[in-house]
């Protein structure tokens, strides 16, 4: 049985659960770095709103672990596995590469950056020609680059991609 | 000199026609009908994706765009609940029961020329009930000061509560993690800076509505289809006959029940901000089925069974921006993202864009017999071209929608520490998701989060610092009713068990 198999529904809703409280809890410790106390005299710190709210998600996390024990949610008596194999390569792999493509962005660019995004995604997930993805994978960020820079005059970042756009903007706007 | 509300209606039918508002129009429709398609998309997703595609065009333009995203999403869901069998969106689950079961008989065009023509009716009774009912309630909103707008929203919150059917703690914590995060940034009053985690300067300017509702609708919705679909969409291979479609309007002749329950019954429920047009689509259909007196055949493949939900879906996204425009409380997910447009478009919904902005409005409201009409006639006359559209491989649409999430959660605050908030809440929606916590709450609050804490705060300085002012029937009687409402919303549920263990025992 693999790890994705064992991570049943009923793990998933009491570790969530538990990691939602914990941040609830670090969120109210957070809120208390400014004033939290309000009353006729002074107005409301800043921190006021943040803690209270952060406190009723904290009871509403404690309410789903309770209910957890008591089995009185659907989830706390589910022993199905959280997400099926071949969905968890799916989702994990999808995941994995938009991690990556957000952080190429900063350091190839947004257009290079996409272009191996797109090559990468639809040689993995779809059964197209290599002619196919080449061009799909260079003419989405094409139009991304019209529609962003040349209509909207939205610069998006180009990172050390940035020195081959500027005969492109000395084009755009001789 | 004030107008009346025709000739401010025919003003706005008149500014819809204008060529960029009539243009972009026929774009939304047209953009509507292929969101609402595809599985996985829906108006929710299609709005949110393309809020930051409008900030070339002026207000007005840019909502009737969007509405007429929204508009189309409702016709073009049931597009793939009756050739898949797979709810384009959760607004079209209720098409399936019968739209499926004619298209396996081999009456697909019947199928989906009865949910067009049901889409039309409930569309076109919706915009004329909209009509009449938006003017007074605006008027009557222009009255509301601070403790009537934060009561307002008190209602809204507790009205997933009490009616949103899900979960109690989970539509709690989903309702309050929205208004936490809608602190974020600085503190309106004080100016200080609050929860700036590790000291990211990202956070000083608060986190954006539409990186939620990105994530969350985007990245999150995207993630769960992948996992529900792994890719792959197959569509049956249906007989697509166009003779059909004098056939299903003879069919039609026998709806005016369903056609009747679906357009009001849609309207009124779309209203509510807990309910939107999944319920109206659900309720309707279980109310013709009661009432009709064919109601064994529902199920089977009944006409009455396409035209109710269908009815229903669109009249509930007209309702749903009645509170939306007269209020500032939206009425469904999708128009609290269009809320959270008009802010970012400058404008401050509620009541005064009526007085302040009645282009805006009025162009809304005209835009949306034309776009009731122009979808129609689109939506029967592109059917070949949707059915060619529904076979693209869901793992080539797929990292297209995230690159425009991705684009479209940088272009607002040019700021990659957005980018990754939206990949975060993206995950976290998805997962949030698979435990049933309802995600919709949270982005209705954390676009109302900063609109609730201003109204709270002057609401208090009013007082003096004292929560009476919302609940004192002399002072305040509005605020005080819809307080007292949202109350008993909130503590309605408990009495759900109370309920059934009482007549259980007897």
């Amino acid at each position: 049985m693999s790890i994705v198999t064992k991570f049943t529904v009923k793990r998933a809703e009491i570790s969530v659960a538990i990691i939602l409280a914990l941040c609830s809890a670090a969120l109210m410790m957070k809120s208390a770095e400014n004033r939290i106390t309000w009353s006729a005299e002074e107005n409301m710190g800043a921190g006021f709103l943040p803690f209270y709210l952060s406190l009723g998600m904290l009871i509403c996390c404690l309410l789903t672990i309770i209910k957890f024990f008591l089995k009185r949610s659907p989830q706390s008596q589910n022993d199905s596995p959280f997400i099926d194999p071949e969905a968890f390569k799916f989702v994990s792999v999808t995941l994995i590469s938009l991690i990556v493509l957000v952080f190429s962005i900063g350091y190839l660019g947004i257009y290079l950056s996409l272009i191996f995004f797109l090559a990468f995604y639809l040689r993995y997930f779809s059964e197209k020609s290599v002619l196919f993805i080449t061009i799909f994978s260079l003419l989405v960020p094409i139009l991304t680059f019209l529609f962003f820079e040349w209509l909207l005059k939205i610069p998006l970042p180009q990172g050390i991609s940035e020195p081959l756009f500027y005969p492109v903007y000395d084009f755009m706007y001789s | 000199m004030e107008l009346s509300t025709s000739a401010l209606l025919i003003q706005g039918i008149f500014s819809a026609f204008e060529p960029l508002n009539l243009g972009l129009l026929i774009f939304g429709c047209l953009v509507g009908l292929f969101v609402g398609a595809m599985p996985g998309l829906g108006s929710v997703n299609g709005v949110a994706i393309l809020i930051p595609i409008t900030f070339i065009v002026p207000p007005t333009a840019a909502i009737i765009f969007l509405a007429a995203v929204y508009y189309g999403a409702m016709y073009g869901g049931a597009i793939s609940s009756v050739m898949l069998g797979i709810p384009g969106a959760s607004t079209a689950v209720a098409t399936v029961f019968d739209g499926r079961p004619l298209a396996q008989k081999g009456e697909a065009m019947t199928s989906l020329t009865a949910a067009a023509v049901g889409s039309f009716v409930g569309g076109t009774v919706s915009v004329i009930l909209f009509t009449l009912f938006a003017p007074p309630l605006a008027e009557v909103a222009l009255r509301f000061n601070a403790p009537e707008t934060f009561a307002l929203m008190v209602m809204a919150f507790a009205t997933f509560v009490g009616l949103g059917g899900d979960d109690i703690p989970k539509t709690i914590f989903s309702i309050l993690i929205g208004l936490a995060l809608s602190t974020i940034g600085l503190d309106l009053i004080t100016g200080q800076p609050r929860l700036i985690f590790f000291n990211l300067p990202g956070f000083l300017h608060g986190i954006n509505f539409l990186v939620l509702a990105i994530g969350i609708y985007g990245i999150g919705e995207m993630l769960w289809t992948l996992e529900e679909t792994k890719g792959k969409v197959q569509m049956s291979k249906l007989s697509v006959n166009l003779k059909e479609v004098g056939k299903a309007f003879g069919a039609l002749k026998k709806t005016f029940l369903a056609m009747n329950i679906g357009s009001f019954l849609g309207f009124f429920v779309g209203i509510l901000p807990a309910a939107g047009a999944t319920p109206a689509s659900l309720m309707s259909y279980g109310i013709t089925k009661q009432l009709s007196k064919n109601s064994d055949e529902f199920g089977k493949g009944a006409v009455a069974g396409v035209v109710a939900p269908e009815c229903a879906n669109n009249s509930a996204s007209t309702g749903s921006m009645l509170p939306m425009l007269t209020l500032g409380i939206p009425g469904s997910p999708t128009t609290a993202i269009l809320l959270g447009g008009m802010i970012l478009w400058g404008l401050t919904p509620g009541p005064l864009l009526f007085t302040q902005e009645p282009e805006f409005v009025w162009g809304l409201i005209g835009s949306l017999y034309i776009a009731n009409f122009f979808t129609l006639v689109l939506n029967i006359a592109l059917i070949p071209a949707f059915l060619m559209v529904l076979r693209i491989p869901f793992a080539i649409l797929a990292p297209v929608i995230f690159v425009l999430c991705v684009t479209g959660g940088y272009a607002p605050t040019q700021s990659l520490h957005d980018v990754w908030l939206m990949l975060l809440f993206g995950f976290g929606g998805y997962v949030l998701r698979k435990l049933d916590y309802p995600v919709a709450p949270a982005v209705l609050s954390i676009v109302l989060g900063p609109l609730a804490e201003n109204a709270l705060r002057q609401s208090l300085i009013l007082s003096d610092g004292s929560m009476n002012i919302f609940f004192d029937f002399a002072a305040k009687p509005i605020a005080a009713t819809i307080m007292y409402i949202a109350i008993v919303l909130l503590i309605m549920p408990a009495f759900g068990p109370l309920y059934r263990k009482f007549f259980k025992k007897t």
